[in-house]
């Protein structure tokens, strides 16, 4: 796992994909940083982190995972992966962890603007951290579902659609029926800014991540049979 | 030593792999002979565990394929048939990748990474990024990436397609080599290239094996007739009636006019008379000077043809052979 881990999470910043996902963010981080912190004078992090998860993650996630298995596909070097003794399973998770660890980087940069604010006023450490868990556990559902998409296709451009349609369909589907809300991936983020540990949203999005991430191995492992 | 056991591979209703069996030992070179769309390649994934027959067992050095997916996979290295290369990496991080994908121990990697690179010599170019890289040194890369490790079982999937020619012997002579030690299986449509390397050839067509044989023994057993190559002085034209002074003679063809006084022609006789010995006799009689005589050999390529021919009407020439 730590193999592929490695080699992904060096080939996001060999090609540009890397910095262009962390700069997107940043970008978008920027722009909400002014416009709901500064534009309100407030010392209040929660709306700065839901805008930059709703919007932000919409661009950077499909950028991130497009790639992962398409063109694995399409270049044919899943055909080492898939020859080598390494286990699905580990190649899956390498992939996946690579994905969450340039997540976190951006994360990590994203303090910041934290350390700015706290020169005008106390920013709630615990309110933080919970924030960013939050924006974290919304980040690794996202991945999941992008991998996922990126190993049912060889074209990147229809992995990203699919991804970026995931993602976006819930926020209008919710004005037909209700019940689409329970896949929003965003609704599920609305309460950790105000620093509460939401234990039913912190478990629906975990078990999406999981949920996708042994379909792409499921999914993996059978094209073995029909390929 | 590779087991394979009634495999047969079927994508939906089209039967790609139809009940193969053959093994190969430990130290022999063994060729893949067939015409595009054959299967080849499908068995060698078959083989390498890419893909999952659908029936059938595959065994690699005692390890099913199938069940034992990490033992068996271990022993085997894979030169796929497209090359496929992470170009993003330079040709020395894509060998050391490949060495830690194959899990290649620690303490050796890095002399491992070393040795594999001066084998297919690439020690100039080894820091370039492999997109930069030539076809020729790109197809060295995967080589070496099949070879990392010092595995067992060797596969190569046309290991020699776009190389030029210096670099087909190198790979070639590299490919021999390695069948002191390994059990190789390469494939390849270059049928000169099968004869030289490899001590057995399986030919398949369709799915199916149609023979199993060395290579002489293959161009032997599809020879019916025996050929001669001959260029003559002959001013009287003496060549066309030459056929009813000697009996054994079936046809004699004109071939060209070497337009020096010489013209070339093929005398064709059954199998199992060897005219060579008559026609020195004869032909001076007939005032014909013998500039040059020869035994035109069948080649594999006869032997492919012929045998691909044969599966089309319908025979299966694996008993016979």
């Amino acid at each position: 796992m730590w193999t592929i881990f490695k080699k992904e999470l060096k080939t996001y910043f060999l090609s540009p994909i890397g910095y262009i996902a962390i700069g997107v963010f940043m970008l978008m981080y920027s722009i909400f940083f002014y416009l709901t912190t500064i534009g309100y004078g407030s010392i209040y992090m929660g709306d700065l982190y839901y805008a930059t998860a709703r919007y932000g993650l919409l661009l950077i996630i499909p950028l991130l995972t497009m790639r992962m298995f398409s063109e694995e596909r399409k270049n044919g070097t899943e055909q080492l992966l898939l020859t080598s003794p390494r286990s699905v399973t580990s190649i899956v998770l390498g992939k996946f962890l690579a994905a969450a660890t340039v997540i976190l980087i951006t994360l990590v940069l994203s303090l910041i603007y934290s350390v700015i604010i706290s020169f005008f006023g106390n920013v709630s450490i615990p309110t933080l951290i919970v924030t960013m868990g939050g924006f974290f556990l919304v980040a690794i559902a996202a991945i999941s579902i992008g991998m996922l998409a990126s190993s049912i296709t060889e074209n990147q451009v229809i992995a990203a659609i699919i991804t970026i349609g995931v993602l976006v369909a819930p926020w209008f589907l919710v004005d037909i029926n209700e019940v689409f809300s329970s896949i929003d991936l965003i609704d599920k983020f609305l309460k950790f800014p105000s620093g509460l540990v939401s234990i039913a949203d912190t478990i629906s999005l975990l078990s999406i991540t999981v949920m996708c991430i042994l379909l792409t191995i499921v999914l993996i492992k059978r094209r073995k049979t029909v390929k | 030593m590779i087991e394979v056991k009634n495999v047969t591979k079927k994508y939906g209703t089209t039967v790609a792999v139809d009940n193969i069996s053959f093994e190969v030992k430990k130290g022999k070179v063994v060729g893949f002979l067939g015409p595009n769309g054959a299967g080849k390649s499908t068995t060698m994934n078959m083989i390498t565990g890419f893909i999952e027959p659908t029936n059938g067992q595959i065994i690699i050095n005692g390890n099913d394929i199938s069940r034992k997916p990490k033992k068996a996979k271990k022993d085997i290295g894979y030169m796929p048939e497209n090359v496929p290369l992470y170009y993003e990496l330079t040709a020395r991080e894509f060998i050391k990748y490949m060495a830690e994908l194959k899990m290649v121990k620690r303490d050796i990697r890095k002399q491992e990474v070393e040795r594999v690179i001066k084998e297919v010599g690439l020690e100039e170019v080894q820091n370039k990024l492999i997109k930069n890289l030539s076809r020729g040194y790109k197809q060295r890369v995967s080589l070496a990436g099949a070879l990392i490790g010092n595995p067992d079982v060797i596969i190569l999937d046309e290991p020699t397609v776009g190389l030029d020619p210096k670099q087909i012997t190198e790979i070639r002579s590299l490919i021999k080599k390695l069948g002191r030690k390994h059990t190789v299986i390469i494939s390849s449509h270059i049928l000169s290239e099968i004869s030289q390397i490899c001590e057995r050839v399986i030919i398949i067509n369709k799915g199916k094996i149609i023979a199993i044989d060395t290579p002489e023994n293959l161009e032997k057993a599809t020879k019916e007739k025996n050929k001669i190559s001959i260029t003559v002085e002959d001013p009287k034209d003496n060549m066309k009636t030459l056929k009813d002074k000697i009996k054994e003679i079936e046809s004699v063809e004109f071939i060209k006019d070497n337009n020096d006084g010489t013209k070339q022609y093929m005398i064709t006789s059954s199998s199992k008379i060897d005219l060579r010995k008559k026609l020195f006799e004869v032909l001076p009689k007939e005032e014909i000077v013998i500039f040059e005589l020869k035994k035109a050999e069948t080649t594999l390529e006869d032997a492919f043809i012929k045998l691909i021919d044969t599966a089309k009407e319908g025979k299966n020439n694996v008993d016979n052979i």
